[in-house]
């Protein structure tokens, strides 16, 4: 895995793009400072679905980088200045995911619980508004781009 | 990277659903000098319609940031058509 470290005063924090399994528990273990009572984590992990006749047989994730790189690197600085945390770490995978394996791993530590939880949530709110990552959903009928219905599905040919 | 007739090769890049649409994932376009994003966006439809039926549903970077339409493209900037993002 590529590890990308960025250090701005004070805070340690981490923000990847990587292909392959996320290492989750140390992702989060790394994040445990003794200044810090409280670690939140949010792990999304790739979600079965299945419609008459079909299923999701796994997904592909793809970046724009380093634009999404940056982009993560910004919703941390976003929560630094709205929550008293002191480390944000957010590993996003990309490439083919297996069906309830983790995509993204976000783990931020703070001195309360409160800051811990609500900035967490924030993280993910904003990945999925501004971070140039797509999901393609591969089915057994054809693929599907997840936001955009375009693919070979025969319901997003019916769309085009 | 320079045209004839004053126009210049902007990089093109495409992504997710769009790259699908167009067929491609990377090209490079000539623009005018003073062209904007919706200029190239007008350019890129006219070689790939099937781009068009996209187009209030996409987002556009200059250089690896978001730009609107009205964004000006210089020689050897990097465009990105972006789709609705859905990481997570």
């Amino acid at each position: 895995m590529r590890w990308r470290y960025c250090r701005p005063s004070r805070e340690v924090s981490l923000f990847a793009i990587v292909e392959g399994p996320l290492v989750v528990g140390e992702i989060i273990s790394g994040a445990f400072r003794p200044d810090c009572g409280a670690v939140a984590t949010f792990i999304g992990t790739t979600r079965e679905d299945a419609t008459e006749g079909a299923r999701v047989e796994y997904l592909e994730y793809e970046a724009y980088r380093p634009m999404a790189d940056r982009k993560l690197a910004e919703i941390g600085r976003e929560i630094a200045e709205r929550w008293d945390v002191r480390e944000v770490r957010i590993v996003h995978r990309i490439g083919r995911v297996g069906l309830g394996e983790p995509s993204v791993v976000i783990v931020v530590a703070a001195p309360r619980r409160g800051a811990a939880f609500e900035a967490s949530r924030y993280a993910i709110e904003r990945i999925k508004q501004v971070v140039p990552i797509w999901k393609r959903e591969v089915w057994s009928d054809g693929y599907v781009w997840v936001g955009s219905q375009v693919g070979t599905r025969p319901a997003a040919r019916a769309l085009r | 990277m320079s045209g004839m007739n004053g126009t210049r090769a902007v990089r093109v890049l495409l992504f997710g659903a769009a790259a699908d649409q167009a067929g491609a994932r990377e090209l490079e376009l000539q623009v005018r000098d003073g062209a904007t994003l919706g200029d190239l966006w007008n350019e890129l439809t006219g070689r790939y319609p099937g781009l068009t039926p996209m187009g209030d549903t996409l987002a556009f970077a200059v250089n690896q940031e978001y730009a609107g339409m009205e964004r000006r493209v210089s020689p050897g900037d990097e465009v990105a058509i972006l789709p609705p993002v859905s990481g997570g």
